[in-house]
């Protein structure tokens, strides 16, 4: 069943345009440095000057290479959004199975737990920190993480607990298997499927929310973000510039979340048992 | 495990207490933890020197040194603080933007949610048509374009390059207009902004209603009820559709927090003076108190929305109250 859904997945366009779009931007994240000779904290440019070989998209109003702060807007816009989806899929893979696994009354604890911070609204609590401490970007995506933990945690534990009853799960069982055994050999892969699909759609609203925190002027201003290079070039909208400064970034945000949004999507239709008829 | 009627709803409302308090008890101490206070703050760094009175007074005028009780039975008072930055009570400027984001956010709910589950229904209705391909291609890109990209897009080309409607506000300052005037003013103003939040809210509405009613056209029932030769429309609406609703209300909670992160970003970014361009502009002043409470008050009412989602469901769906 797995190997017919790996096959179904690489056939499936949206997940070939959105990996695609994914990959290339992580590739343009990762060798951003390499494609331009200009740091992006160099200030020593005119300012507002128009794109030109040298500078392939214009000067800021600050003096700054508008495509080296592209590149490193990109790069900490992603490194955000790993942090947060890797740290949150951790904690709600582990969550989820150790309720599943062990039942009874921690199952219960977890589970109510899990109720109430899916109840608060994440929002709410990053202003509040962002806007009190102004804390460095990951110690945001760690509390990102600890906020969207329950949503993986509820639907791991769900799966894991049918896994759980399986007869060749009884089976290791009654051969003597013990609990970490069975976890690490059988629980753990079975839900491969479902790491990815959580760890997508985390990866999609971690990058929205860091866009969007950063457009409004919540995170440090001196580190480069999408969202803030949207919200300084937008006081310059009057101007025939926002071509090259105002619409890269909104460009390769959209393009960031929706190689996410296909991912995620695909991924949900070809995996998810229940949704399997849908398509 | 048995869960009774009773526990069914009572879950939900003890996890909601709980969520609340930890907001109120966190938006309590985060800001007793930093260092200082307002008058070092404010003043520290200042020419003014104050005399021992005056700074026990602007203590007194803009501290809270309340304990968590006091601060909880504060909150239900409106007693929230007064802002620095605005000069003004917080409470009275929370409720004086409170209405315009309101009539954003519900009006944005409604077309966005109205429109998404008509149009899923009936995708569903025709699965497998060109149309219908076509329609959950399109969706499936909107769903990938997030509040703050298509609003600046929008910015820039209905208002600012067409001119066709306002780039910022509400209404017009200082018209002398009748009130049928003053409504279509008001509307005009709303059009950007309404039209990037349903832009933002439908795809997804339209996908998961789609989704969910692909999956009932299959259960017996509504081969039943078109064996019975009933009037398509009733079998899609009356006996299918309703089915479906059910996921869209479950998932709508679930995207409720992430929805009014757009809606910040959007009134931010067409200036429209709601909850959004106050918390804005709370930061961009480092307005404290102002922050606090709007944060806290917008909590709270999340909250409670999302709980009364939660009662939607079970009397939408009552297998989930009699479910053992």
């Amino acid at each position: 069943m797995h190997l017919d859904a790996g096959h179904r997945i690489w056939t499936d366009p949206w997940f070939l345009t959105g990996a695609s779009l994914l990959g290339l931007l992580f590739c343009l994240a990762v060798f951003g440095p390499v494609l331009t000779p200009w740091d992006p904290y160099d200030t020593s440019f005119i300012p507002l000057d128009p794109p030109s070989a040298r500078h392939w998209l214009g000067i800021n109003d600050g003096g700054m290479d508008i495509f080296a702060e592209l590149m490193s807007g990109l790069r900490n816009t992603l490194v955000f959004g790993l942090t947060a989806a890797f740290a949150g899929l951790v904690l709600g893979s582990v969550t989820g199975l150790f309720a599943a696994w062990k039942g009874g009354w921690v199952d219960q604890i977890l589970m109510r737990l899990a109720d109430i911070v899916l109840a608060i609204p994440s929002v709410m609590i990053l202003i509040l920190l962002a806007a009190f401490f102004q804390p460095q970007p990951w110690v945001l995506a760690l509390t990102l993480a600890a906020l969207t933990w329950p949503t993986t945690a509820r639907g791991i534990r769900a799966q894991a607990m049918t896994l759980k009853n399986r007869l060749h799960i009884q089976a290791a069982r009654h051969m003597g298997g013990s609990s970490r055994y069975i976890i690490f050999r059988h629980l753990m892969p079975e839900l491969f499927p479902l790491y990815l699909i959580n760890f997508a759609a985390k990866l999609r609203m971690a990058v929205f929310m860091e866009a969007s925190l950063a457009f409004l002027g919540l995170f440090d201003p001196s580190l480069k973000s999408l969202g803030l290079m949207i919200s300084y070039a937008l006081k310059y909208y009057y101007m025939d510039i926002w071509v090259h400064w105002l619409m890269p970034p909104v460009l390769l945000l959209s393009f960031l979340i929706m190689g996410t949004t296909f991912v995620t999507i695909s991924l949900e239709r070809v995996f998810d048992p229940r949704l399997k008829t849908a398509l | 495990m048995h869960f009774s009627a009773r526990q069914t709803w009572l879950t939900p409302v003890l996890a909601y207490v709980a969520a609340a308090l930890i907001l109120a008890f966190l938006s309590h101490s985060l800001p007793r933890m930093l260092p200082g206070d307002f008058v070092t703050a404010m003043y520290g760094a200042s020419d003014v020197t104050l005399t021992p009175e005056q700074a026990a007074g602007l203590r007194a005028q803009y501290q809270d040194d309340s304990g968590f009780t006091a601060f909880l039975g504060r909150i239900f008072c409106l007693d929230w603080g007064y802002s620095h930055a605005f000069l003004a009570p917080v409470s009275a400027l929370f409720f004086d933007a409170l209405p315009w984001t309101l009539v954003l956010m519900v009006t944005a709910h409604l077309l966005s949610s109205i429109l998404g589950f008509v149009l899923g229904v009936e995708a569903a209705w025709r699965r497998g048509t060109r149309m219908e391909k076509a329609g959950v291609g399109i969706m499936t890109v909107l769903e990938g374009i997030p509040e703050l990209c298509s609003g600046v897009l929008l910015l820039l080309v209905f208002a600012l390059n067409l001119g066709w409607f306002p780039a910022a506000g509400a209404q017009t300052a200082y018209a002398d207009h009748t009130f049928v005037q003053q409504v279509a003013d008001r509307l005009h103003h709303l059009a950007l902004p309404l039209i990037t939040l349903v832009l933002a809210y439908f795809p997804g509405n339209f996908l998961l209603a789609r989704a969910g009613m692909v999956m009932v056209m299959k259960s017996p029932f509504v081969l039943t009820a078109r064996a019975k030769g009933l009037p398509p429309l009733r079998v899609r609406y009356a006996h299918a559709a309703r089915n479906a609703l059910l996921p869209l209300v479950t998932r709508l909670g679930l995207r409720f927090a992430f929805m009014i992160t757009g809606a910040l970003v959007v009134e931010t970014l067409f200036s429209y003076p709601g909850l959004g361009t106050l918390l804005f502009n709370a930061i961009a002043m480092r307005d404290l108190p102002l922050i606090q409470g709007i944060v806290l008050a917008a909590s709270i009412m999340v909250l409670g929305i999302n709980l009364a989602l939660e009662f939607v469901y079970i009397l939408l769906d009552p297998r989930v109250a009699h479910a053992s």
